[in-house]
């Protein structure tokens, strides 16, 4: 980071590379007498042209190639086409499919909020340069986040065959169904995983966050009975009430100016907050038992709604959440009669959103007469809450700009890497919409 | 035509044969079980039927049938309730007798000392349930290859040895079946402790071994009655049917002989338009033995763990070996794994190595049918050679013993003498042109050539050019590595006794032939002329220069010099090595020529030396190929008739015939 | 740094090596410097790094990693022991750093099926580019993009590669070890039938008649795709001599496919590697790119050298991976 000063109260702060998020991003603060001028997160992406390249290609392979989009929720990506997919042609899945596909997004949650808080996050607050360099200091503590990591890792493998990428998720349910011993391995250490989570709501819960009030616009998924993964409604904490399909009723996507990616904002033009702060504050009621009373322990359901560096605790409590509800379908398990139904291709609009770690992820595909794509939107989460990420920024930026640069940069990368950005899934920028006009 | 001997004794007396219910049939696992074997049978699994441990008959397939041709499995609904109304599906019991991957040894390298530690292999008791008689054939062959010598692999040994074996007979066929050709079926006639044959409700039952006449006498007895004559003749009706339903697809007569003279057939190059080359064929193969072994290590670069896993001819990597592959185009790999398996594995072993159980034909993603190619390439002719009947010795892949570096010496920039002491004593009852496998943990072990016996232990001259044999010619006085040897055979001295000796050599090629010169120099009164021609890269590449320099004025050697680069300073012969006796006035008629270098300089010397008068009987060279156990057990080195390691290095240009200097051998 | 693998040995000249730093490997000498950095891709290689959970903090101590801006926010700008380079060439700006680079690194390993093979978004090679950018994008002024999505040896020499999408972490453990013990990697350039058949793996193609890329693709994956009964994509790329026009003749003589649908089953996230290339553009191109615009086949001619005498180089073009070159050990 640079922080040039031309004039004496004029700064501008520049992020050259963000670190620790996963893709590349930049961040341009521009500050003048106590004023932000301009509060700006770029992204580096390369554009990969993937509501393009899934031009004409069949339902079965978009969901192998959307995975592509991003290494670190290529499951989120696979979910929202799967579920399109299936709105749309009508498929109805074997029930222990749909508890497959729950058991599969707890293993993609537990790895990837496991990373973020572990390895990402986590250095943060305790300041270090990397999770390397706790282990140093704290290895126990890192070893336990890697421990996490591995059991989602491990879910993933023996459902899908490898943690990134896998490969058996196909419309109408899985290429191949686990069978009820192939789930043993995953019981004690998930028995363990479950208590080293507690731990980590325990160590976050006694973190120290700066102070940033505010009361952004959150939506995400919310479902009367479960903890939101592939199925409830959109929701919002000011009213909206869409069916998993209808994202673009209330939304829409806006190009920004001097960025590669899209950004998302209500059909009125505000920002809004996606991600697990979103997910505690509309859907804590439908979470596990276990965690819903270790969120209750710590009081802090309304921190998290108010600051955004307390998503590290929430992030935590879903951990929590989607190791004991692993633990559940583990033991339920019954292998499904048909792993995989037959379907037929239905030409129309195929639309669905679930919920990734970072947040919800929608996908809308137009299906031709031969079942092939024709034209493709897919808005993850990141560019959804770049609008809010920025607002946040000119909010917080006052608050930084009497500090030493050092302290100042660090302050800003925490403040993003609160959001879990994954700048990677952020660079779609192909609107096949637009295409058509 | 079969080492299997097909015999036909009378086998429609009823006398000491029995009915078993089919329901009795979990009476023979559950008896099988308790004797403390893991019980491998039939199972259906993803589309197949599929060899698996088993704990009840209620896993074995019920009313399933298959249908098979190039390229195509598929399973079908019977309308009765057999359990074997189907044939060989994807496993073949190799899987169990021969594993796919298997820890051969660990190593461990601290400081100078290394050790090496064979992994103990301990089976567990084994029962296969149904086995068919192409199956029993396929035991047979690898009984051969891998059990009757001159090496043995032990572990296949123990595995063998420990199985009970029901067999099954074929009472179903399928298009890709041609044990009829092959000699190895349909019918079970020995190689089985008990043998089935499915009836409508239940099977005929057969003892084979006094281990199966014990189970009928004991635990079975309550299972069985005695079969009636409308049972056993019921039986041998429809093995004699599925006979007649099979036919012979493959007439197999003279196959070897005129396959092995189509090496040139235009068929080689058209049929690797179609073969993707991905070696299904051999793993699914019953009878392919070859095999890989893989190091692991650890990251302090201490410990190192040899993984031995299933191979195949067909991989870019087999035979490969410092400037690149021996088969390296497509039509080469396919020539060699149809002409072994149908050709010189008689000549290696003294059976065929097909069994005409289908698999390749069944399996082979593209659908291509080895006997199509066979009637396309080579139409038969009668003629049968003479099995090799030789002793088993037991040797392992493992069994490395330790040396030390006493002494080493820089030849040249790059290439080291180790003098090692401390081997294996059968190292001193080693001959001229062994070699020895060497080992570093960590490093694939490689094959070098002995270039001196001493009192107690041998030279080893290696030139650094990979990582592995930098590693040892990194080695210093007190570090130790692992010898496995001596293996291979020898270069003929006693057929120099009397007669000129003309050694042609280049590069690091002197080191296997050093120990000759030592030998022939100790008793020089024995032979003729005794001229060495070498040819070096720089003078700067020439062995042994100091040697060589006594060789020639105490050891009343010619010796003869020449480099490919040379700069001002030196003042002999540039140019290849032929060049250094093309205009010598010496005739070859009573000569015997030993050579040794670069397979296609050894070619060109070849040619001269013929050209000269040398007869092909008399011509001696050494060969290169890929090694990885040295005993002709992991397939590597297997060219035409000879396994590499095993049967050479050391050949006759008579031996090699017309298969020497032929490129994707 | 004694201790390290050398690359092939025919190297990579003309090009400044910094081995001043990290000399000696083990024992309280300083560790190789190891950086990651990314082009186009999707993160998930790099992942694979920071998925070796149980070596993670072990690798630590063999190797110092001293630029990996996803896992850290200490940076260096080289030089580097070793530099693992995610994703494909994709803008002007990878063009400009991927030879500033290749000069700060010692060794340099390609992660995945973007670096090695152009990746997913080399789909886009068959089709128009600036008409595609301008048709989609309404100001295309900020899009900075190349007309093509290239992998890394089309540019810069390549030491080792680690082929697959994502990466094994197994290889990649090998590969590490490797290299810090001084010995080759032993990859494996076989194909995923025989991981199939040494697991037992019923074959999808013959027993479902599922086309299956598994026989030209190089092994690596556990033969995942079979092993989940679906037929494998190719993600590891095409191995040795992959006899890719022999499969794609076969699967359309046997399984009533059209050139067309074959064509598509090439077209995955390996397509811009021989001869998965020519395949596909003999079987007619992507049926994407024909729908935008595209000429259908890939346009000729390799970019300018980015200040690097090795680019453009026959021996490192995709397909063929300096990884199968075989050493003078002849393994």
């Amino acid at each position: 980071m640079t922080a040039a000063e031309s004039g004496t109260r004029e700064k501008i702060y520049e992020v050259d590379e963000l670190t620790r998020v996963e893709g590349e991003g930049s961040l341009v603060l521009h500050v003048r007498k106590g004023k932000v001028l301009e509060a700006r997160l770029r992204i580096f992406e390369a554009p990969r042209y993937f509501e393009q390249i899934v031009v004409e290609r069949t339902p079965d392979e978009v969901i192998d190639i959307v995975a592509r989009i991003c290494g670190i929720c290529p499951v989120a990506y696979q979910m929202s086409a799967v579920h399109a997919f299936e709105d749309l042609f009508g498929v109805k899945v074997d029930p222990e499919v749909r508890a497959l596909r729950r058991l599969l997004y707890c293993g993609e949650w537990i790895e990837s909020h496991a990373l973020h808080i572990y390895l990402l996050h986590l250095p943060d607050f305790l300041g270090y340069d990397s999770a390397i360099a706790l282990a140093h200091d704290d290895r126990p503590a890192v070893e336990r986040g890697l421990r996490m990591k591995k059991i989602g890792n491990r879910i993933l493998e023996i459902l899908g065959g490898r943690p990134i990428h896998p490969v058996s998720v196909r419309v109408g349910g899985f290429s191949r169904a686990p069978r009820r011993a192939d789930l043993e391995p995953l019981r004690a250490p998930l028995a363990a995983a479950l208590e080293d989570a507690k731990e980590t709501v325990k160590l976050v819960a006694g973190l120290t966050a700066p102070e940033f009030e505010r009361e952004p616009r959150m939506v995400a998924l919310h479902h009367p009975k479960e903890y939101p993964y592939n199925h409830g409604h959109i929701q919002s904490t000011d009213g909206v009430d869409l069916r998993p399909s209808d994202w673009d009723r209330a939304f829409r996507e806006v190009q920004v100016e001097g960025s590669m990616a899209l950004h998302a904002r209500t059909k009125d033009g505000a920002t809004y907050l996606l991600g697990p702060a979103s997910r505690i504050t509309l859907d804590a009621e439908q979470l596990h038992p276990i965690a819903r009373e270790l969120l209750a322990e710590t009081g802090m359901a309304d921190a998290i709604r108010t600051n955004i560096y307390w998503s590290v605790l929430a992030r935590a409590i879903e951990l929590t959440h989607a190791i004991a509800e692993a633990i559940d379908i583990v033991d339920g398990y019954r292998p499904p009669i048909e792993s995989r139904v037959a379907w037929t291709p239905k030409s129309g609009v195929a639309a669905w959103s679930t919920e990734a770690p970072r947040g919800l992820l929608f996908h809308r595909y137009e299906i031709d007469g031969r079942g092939r794509v024709s034209a493709a939107q897919i808005v993850p989460p990141t560019s959804q809450n770049q609008g809010a990420i920025e607002d946040d920024l000119r909010r917080f930026a006052p608050r930084i700009i009497d500090l030493p640069d050092d302290e100042a940069t660090l302050r800003l990368e925490q403040l993003i890497r609160s959001y879990d950005p994954c700048i990677s899934c952020a660079t779609h920028f192909l609107d096949v919409r637009i295409l058509r006009d | 035509m079969m080492t299997i001997e097909v015999t036909r004794p009378e086998r429609t007396t009823t006398a000491g044969r029995w009915y078993l219910e089919r329901a009795g049939l979990d009476a023979l696992v559950a008896a099988l079980r308790e004797d403390g074997r893991t019980v491998i049978g039939p199972t259906v699994a993803d589309g197949a039927v599929v060899l698996a441990e088993i704990h009840s008959s209620a896993e074995m397939p019920h009313a399933v049938g298959d249908v098979q041709g190039p390229g195509r499995y598929r399973l079908t609904k019977r309308d009765d309730a057999r359990v074997f109304g189907y044939v060989v599906g994807p496993t073949s019991w190799k899987r169990w007798v021969f594993p796919p991957d298997v820890e051969l040894s660990t190593g461990r390298r601290t400081g100078h000392r290394v050790e090496f530690a064979p992994t103990a292999s301990h089976p567990t008791k084994l029962a296969f349930v149904g086995v068919r008689a192409c199956e029993l054939a396929a035991f047979g062959v690898q009984d051969r290859v891998l059990d009757a010598g001159p090496f043995r692999d032990a572990d296949y040994a123990a595995r063998r040895e420990s199985a009970f074996v029901v067999a099954v007979q074929c009472t179903t066929a399928e298009l890709t079946c041609f044990c009829t050709s092959m000699g190895t079926g349909p019918e079970v006639e020995h190689g089985f402790d008990i043998a089935l044959t499915e009836l409508d409700e239940g099977f005929l039952l057969d003892v084979g071994s006094p281990a199966g006449q014990e189970l009928v006498d004991g635990k079975l007895a309550s299972a069985l009655r005695p079969a009636t004559p409308v049972e056993v003749y019921t039986a041998a009706a429809d093995v004699a049917a599925t006979r007649a339903r099979i036919g012979d697809p493959l007439p197999t007569a003279g196959l070897h002989d005129r396959l092995l003279a189509q090496l040139d057939n235009p068929r080689w190059a058209q049929v690797a338009e179609r073969c993707i080359t991905c070696g299904n064929c051999t793993l699914a193969c019953p009878t392919c033995f070859c095999t890989s072994v893989i190091q692991k290590t650890d990251m302090e670069g201490i410990a190192a763990t040899n993984e031995r896993a299933w191979d195949s001819c067909f991989s870019p990597g087999f035979a490969r070996v410092a400037g690149g592959s021996f088969r390296s185009r497509p039509r080469d790999r396919y020539r060699q794994w149809l002409t072994h398996k149908f050709g010189t594995w008689w000549d290696q072993f003294g059976t065929t190595g097909c069994v005409g159980c289908g698999r390749c034909i069944t399996w082979c993603p593209v659908g291509i049918d080895v006997r199509e190619e066979l009637m396309a390439i080579a139409p038969p002719v009668a003629l049968s050679p003479e099995p090799i009947r030789v002793e088993p010795v037991a040797a392992s892949f493992n069994d490395f013993v330790v040396a030390q570096v006493v002494a080493t010496r820089q030849e040249t920039a790059d290439t080291v003498t180790l003098t090692l002491a401390g081997a294996d004593p059968a190292f001193s009852k080693g001959n001229l042109g062994q070699f020895a496998m060497v080992a570093i943990p960590g490093f694939p072990p490689l094959p070098i050539s002995i270039s001196r016996f001493t009192v107690d232990g041998i030279e080893l001259t290696i030139r650094g050019a990979g990582p592995a044999t930098k590693a040892m010619t990194a080695l210093k006085v007190g570090d130790q590595l692992g010898l496995r040897g001596p293996l291979g055979n020898n270069w003929p001295i006693e057929r120099a006794v009397g007669r000129d000796l003309v050694i042609v050599s280049g590069g690091i090629g002197l080191a296997p032939l050093r120990p000759v010169i030592h030998a022939l120099a100790a008793d020089r009164r024995r032979f003729g002329d005794v001229r060495l021609y070498y040819g070096a890269r720089t003078p700067a590449d020439i062995l042994y220069r100091e040697e060589m320099e006594r060789w020639a004025s105490r050891g009343g050697i010619e010796v003869h010099l020449t480099v490919d680069r040379a700069g001002p300073e030196w003042e002999g012969r540039v140019g290849v090595v032929t060049q250094l006796f093309d205009q010598a006035t010496w005739e070859g008629a009573n000569a015997i020529a030993f050579v040794c270098g670069p397979e296609r300089m050894m070619q060109a010397t070849a040619n001269t030396l013929a050209g000269r008068g040398v007869t092909p009987t008399r011509i001696f060279v050494t060969l290169e190929r890929h090694m990885e156990c040295g005993i002709g057990l992991c397939g590597h080195c297997q060219m035409g008739k000879y396994f590499v390691c095993r049967d050479g290095p050391v050949f006759s240009l008579l031996q090699l015939g017309d298969t020497f200097g032929r490129e994707g051998i | 740094m004694a201790a390290m693998a050398h690359p092939t040995e025919h190297g990579h000249g003309g090009h400044a090596h910094s081995n001043e730093h990290g000399h000696a490997a083990r024992g309280g000498t300083p560790r190789p410097r190891v950086a990651v950095v990314k082009f186009a891709s999707c993160d998930g290689c790099q992942l694979t790094i920071l998925d070796l959970e149980d070596l993670l903090l072990e690798l630590s101590e063999h190797f110092e990693i001293v630029d990996f801006p996803e896992a850290s926010s200490a940076r260096s700008n080289g030089p580097y022991d070793v530099l693992f380079v995610e994703g494909s060439v994709s803008t002007p700006d990878h063009l400009r750093r991927i030879g500033e680079l290749r000069k700060q690194a010692r060794v340099l390993v390609t992660i995945g099926a973007c670096a090695t093979s152009g990746g997913i978004q080399a789909l886009r090679n068959w089709a128009d580019h600036d008409a595609y950018r301008a048709a989609v994008y309404p100001t295309p002024e900020f899009v900075e993009s190349l007309a093509r999505a290239t992998p890394i040896a089309e540019h810069v020499p390549v030491d080792f590669e680690l082929r697959g999408c994502p990466i094994s972490p197994d290889q990649l453990v090998e590969l590490l070890t490797a290299l810090v013990t001084g010995r080759r990697p032993q990859l494996r350039d076989e194909a995923v039938c025989m991981e199939c058949k040494r697991r037992g793996v019923v074959c999808v193609m013959s027993a479902q008649g599922i086309a299956c890329l598994g026989q030209v693709t190089q092994t690596g994956c556990g033969a995942i795709c079979p092993r989940m009964g679906r037929g494998c994509y190719g993600c590891f790329g095409p191995r040795e001599q992959a006899n890719a026009a022999g499969l794609a003749r076969y699967l359309q003589a046997s399984g009533e496919r059209s050139a067309e649908e074959v064509g598509q089953l090439f077209a995955g996230f390996t397509a811009y590697s021989e001869p998965f290339r020519s395949t596909i553009t003999d079987l007619g191109g992507t049926r994407g790119a024909r729908r935008t615009g595209g000429a259908g086949h890939v346009a000729g001619g390799a970019y300018p050298p980015p200040g690097g005498a090795a680019t453009g180089r026959a021996s490192y073009l995709p397909g063929r991976p300096r990884m199968e070159g075989i050493d003078d050990d002849g393994r």
